[in-house]
């Protein structure tokens, strides 16, 4: 029992400043939120043509939940649970493999194995910390959410079922941890498992049935397979139904107990997927420290690109679906132009609000590509390439260059999905110019957070990776959440992605983006000369 | 002869720690020279310097006449390196991570040369080249290394505990590429622990300590440094009456008079003075037992521990 509370108190302590950041922050968000819809739209009215437009229109249920009537409660809600959830998912899996997998890959967990605490008890241990950070997760958002305003009864509800769906992912986490046999497998399957759940439920959500006023959408089957679609089906303010949480912890505890049934028979550091053999030699590609870069960051470019895609796609073909419901339904357009504000027109809006999160996705690739270079150096591969002619200047520059290539590729696929959506329009001319803008658009805030986190790179090694997310973190936050929460101009002008330009056919301003291609481009400039006089350091 | 290596009052600071402290270090052409001390005495740190991974914080240091820091790119086109620690890239195979590392330094222009060097090591080494880093066991990762710094040609080989995880009969195949490459004119910094490895392979040692250069010199050199054994039966002869014909030879040290024998020491280079002293007491059983190079190193590391014992206590009167 000592010992259970020993590795639980190393991983509190481990954790603590990161889960503080996590929690809080998920917390805060869900507050400011609370408050920014209960501003935006504190008519009964206002919620009510909303909730009818996104019903109408489908596409936008997939990015927020299931409409349950016009109660405040019941709409901030629909508006926010999945991405709530879908942040206390993501909290949940890397906290599992950080703890289990990672640890066993680095061979320290062989230390505690050999010690009483045994192979095992650091799994429950793990399992506790992850129950416990999710519970306190849960009771800050219910909360916020009190705080906000809300009744309190249901934002205990809503709070139950954060909490019930992180710990689904946090078995699901554990589950992962014991098929793979790195942590990059692990931490790859638990994302794809939080966004498949994250996505399942919107395909459930927008295949839904409506009811007759459109206030009400009954979840097609496939939400009914994910999580984060059990914690919606609480009707948090309306129904308040604890019951459908059963099926999150049920499901926990039968993964549970096959996590711990396999990790009784298997060896340490072993794993169910066996590791598979590659090549005995290298082929062409492999031919320098470039085709290096390369390949170290091709995996995490191809599922950026899928997900950019995917974003792409669902932008242009809901631009397609808003001519339809011009016609049906012209004053609910109305009300969504006016909600999206400016004179731009309705499709204009939806394309640069979509392609806003492309550019989102964009720069966390880039930022991916540069931290990339630091897990390198950390890891001590750096330093074998850097023992051979390979100077560090030009090192660095590769991934520079990797990181262009990698915006690029990201941006197009957008593109092209984008392009393929627009078969459904009645004006794909207009449309093909506008999501071509958007996606140009994109390139410069995704060159500043490249040459932003090269300089970081350059300056203060062992600080990149968190300073790198940080900073993308809040300015995503305020480009993207902050109009909607009523930031002040100042605060949302420190934000790159506020200054992207807007594409709004020819009337499009693009000095923001030339300022921001010029700054990307002195950061990376200044980051690779500074190579020249910077000494490996080494991790830690 | 020409010199490969040289470092003269290198220093480097880490914050408060001092790693390098005034260190000296010459290395010739073709020589193979053992770099040996006490972990965290800075010989990693010192091959890092001389690599131009780090930079030196004090002194200089030059390789092949040129600073390693500023010339970093061309110096390595002449040099092998194979790290203390190596880590492999977890999504590239063995065999690729070998390739990758010769095609870096620009071993693998002439591919026929290239291919046999490296399927001759990946026989010698018995190495499975398809599986993937992490699916390696510590020895396993050190041979990628090896084999890729032997797999191609280099003027200086820079070699960082490089047998560490190794098992005996993979040493002999590392001693043999040692010898070849030696044969072939290389020249050879190799730190280690394994003192029948340095004993086997090197020409010459430098022993650091604390980040300074205590000793360097040829093994022979070295040996001279040391005492010789002397150890004798007692015979019957009366014990007081020994210890003070003994402690009568200026030459002699460390006298222990146990269970029927007779130990001293003498510096290796007096043992001849000693030789009349013993002839005229007519011992038996005369044994003389030549300096071994353990007794030297555990004389360096020795002191080493001893230094660290005596601290907490300093800082206990402090
Ligand atoms: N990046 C660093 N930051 C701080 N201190 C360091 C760093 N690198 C080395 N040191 C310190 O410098 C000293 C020398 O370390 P070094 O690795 O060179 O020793 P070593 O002789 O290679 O030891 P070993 O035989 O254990 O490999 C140690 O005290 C170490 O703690
Ligand atoms: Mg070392």
């Amino acid at each position: 029992m000592s010992t259970l509370a020993t590795l639980l108190r190393q991983r509190l302590r481990r954790d603590r400043l990161q889960l503080a950041l996590w929690i809080v922050g998920t917390a805060l968000l869900a507050y400011t939120s609370v408050a920014a819809v209960a501003d935006t739209y504190g008519d009964e009215s206002e919620r009510n043509q909303i909730l009818q437009v996104a019903t109408a229109s489908r596409t936008i249920l997939v990015f927020r939940g299931t409409p349950n009537g016009t109660d405040l409660g019941a709409f901030v809600f629909f508006e926010l649970f999945a991405w709530l959830a879908l942040m206390g998912g993501l909290m949940s899996t890397f906290l599992v493999t950080r703890h289990t997998r990672a640890e066993e890959e680095q061979s320290r967990a062989e230390f505690i194995a050999a010690t009483p605490a045994g192979r095992v008890k650091p799994t429950v241990a793990t399992l506790v910390h992850g129950v416990l950070a999710n519970l306190v997760l849960g009771a800050l958002v219910a909360l916020a959410f009190i705080a906000g305003g809300l009744d309190a009864e249901g934002s205990w509800v809503t709070g139950a079922a954060m909490a019930a769906t992180g710990i689904a992912f946090v078995a699901i986490g554990l589950f992962a941890a014991q098929l793979f046999r790195t942590s990059r497998g692990a931490n790859g399957a638990g994302v794809a498992a939080v966004v498949g759940a994250y996505l399942l439920r919107g395909i459930g959500d927008a295949a839904g049935t409506p009811s007759d006023d459109l206030l009400h959408v009954t979840p097609a089957w496939p939400s009914w397979l994910s999580p984060i679609g059990w914690g919606q089906a609480t009707g948090a303010y309306v129904e308040n139904s604890l019951a459908p949480l059963a099926l999150s912890l049920g499901v926990s505890a039968v993964l549970v107990a096959i996590v711990f049934a396999l990790q009784a028979v298997r060896d340490q550091g072993a794993s169910l997927l066996p590791g598979r053999n590659g090549r005995a030699s290298a082929s062409w590609a492999l031919s320098g420290s470039f085709g290096l870069a390369w390949r170290l960051n091709v995996s995490t470019l191809i599922a950026w690109a899928v997900g950019a895609a995917v974003a792409g796609i669902t932008a242009s073909s809901l631009s397609g679906l808003i001519d339809e419901l011009a016609g049906d339904a012209p004053q609910v357009v109305d009300t969504l132009q006016a909600a999206l504000g400016g004179g731009a027109t309705l499709e204009q809006a939806f394309i640069a609000t979509f392609f806003g999160i492309i550019g989102v996705l964009a720069a966390c690739c880039a930022v991916q590509v540069a931290i990339r270079a630091r897990q390198e150096e950390a890891h001590g591969t750096a330093e074998q390439v850097l023992a051979t002619p390979v100077p560090r200047t030009r090192w660095l520059l590769e991934y520079w260059f990797v990181g262009v290539i990698v915006i690029v590729v990201v941006l197009a696929a957008a593109w092209l999905a984008g392009l393929a959506g627009t078969a459904a329009s009645d004006t794909p001319d207009d449309l093909v110019s506008l999501i071509t803008q958007a996606a140009l658009a994109q390139l410069p805030v995704s060159l500043v957070f490249l040459g932003v986190t090269l300089l970081v790179f350059a300056y203060l090694p062992r600080w990149t990776i968190v300073l790198a997310w940080v900073l993308l973190g809040v300015a995503a936050i305020l480009g993207t959440f902050g109009p909607l929460l009523g930031a002040p101009d100042w605060m949302l002008d420190l934000s790159p992605f506020t200054h992207s330009p807007v594409p709004a056919g020819d009337d499009t301003d693009w000095s923001g983006g030339l300022w921001m291609i010029g700054i990307g481009l002195a950061t990376a400039a200044l980051a690779v000369v500074s190579m020249r006089r910077r000494e490996l350091a080494a991790g830690g | 002869m020409t010199t490969v290596i040289s470092a003269s009052g290198l220093q480097k600071r880490f914050g408060r720690t001092v790693a390098l402290d005034g260190l000296d270090l010459e290395v010739t052409a073709g020589e193979v020279h053992g770099f040996l001390g006490p972990n965290g005495a800075g010989k990693s740190t010192t091959i890092r310097i001389l690599l131009g991974l780090a930079r030196a914080s004090g002194g200089t240091a030059t390789l092949f006449g040129q600073d390693p820091w500023k010339h970093a790119g061309e110096l390595h086109r002449r040099v092998a390196y194979v790290p203390g620690d190596v880590s492999l890239w977890p999504n590239l195979t063995g065999g690729e991570a070998i390739d990758l590392l010769a095609r870096l330094r620009g071993g693998t222009r002439d591919k026929g040369d290239y291919t046999a060097r490296k399927q001759r090591l990946l026989d010698a080494f018995q190495f499975d080249p398809r599986k993937k880093g992490r699916a390696y066991s510590k020895g396993n990762r050190q041979k990628v290394a090896l084999i890729a710094a032997f797999a191609t040609p280099a003027e200086l080989y820079v070699l960082d505990e490089p047998t560490s995880g190794l098992d005996p009969l993979m040493e002999q195949v590392f001693n043999r590429e040692i010898a070849r490459v030696s044969a072939e004119g290389a020249t050879v910094l190799l730190s280690s622990h394994i003192l029948s490895e340095v004993e086997e392979l090197c020409d010459r040692v430098s022993i650091i300590r604390s980040g300074k250069t205590v000793e360097s010199g040829t093994l022979a050199e070295l040996r001279h440094l040391t005492r010789t054994e002397i150890a004798f039966a007692t015979d019957g002869i009366e014990p007081t009456a020994l210890a003070a014909e003994i402690d009568g030879i200026p030459d002699a040290h460390d006298l222990i008079i146990d269970h029927g024998r007779v130990s001293f020491t003498v510096d290796s280079d007096r043992v001849a003075s000693v030789l009349p002293d013993l002839a005229r007491l007519d011992v038996r059983g005369l044994t003389v037992s030549p300096p071994s190079l353990e007794e030297l190193f555990l004389r360096h590391y020795g002191d080493e521990l001893t230094a660290r014992a005596a601290e907490p206590m300093e800082g206990a009167r402090a």
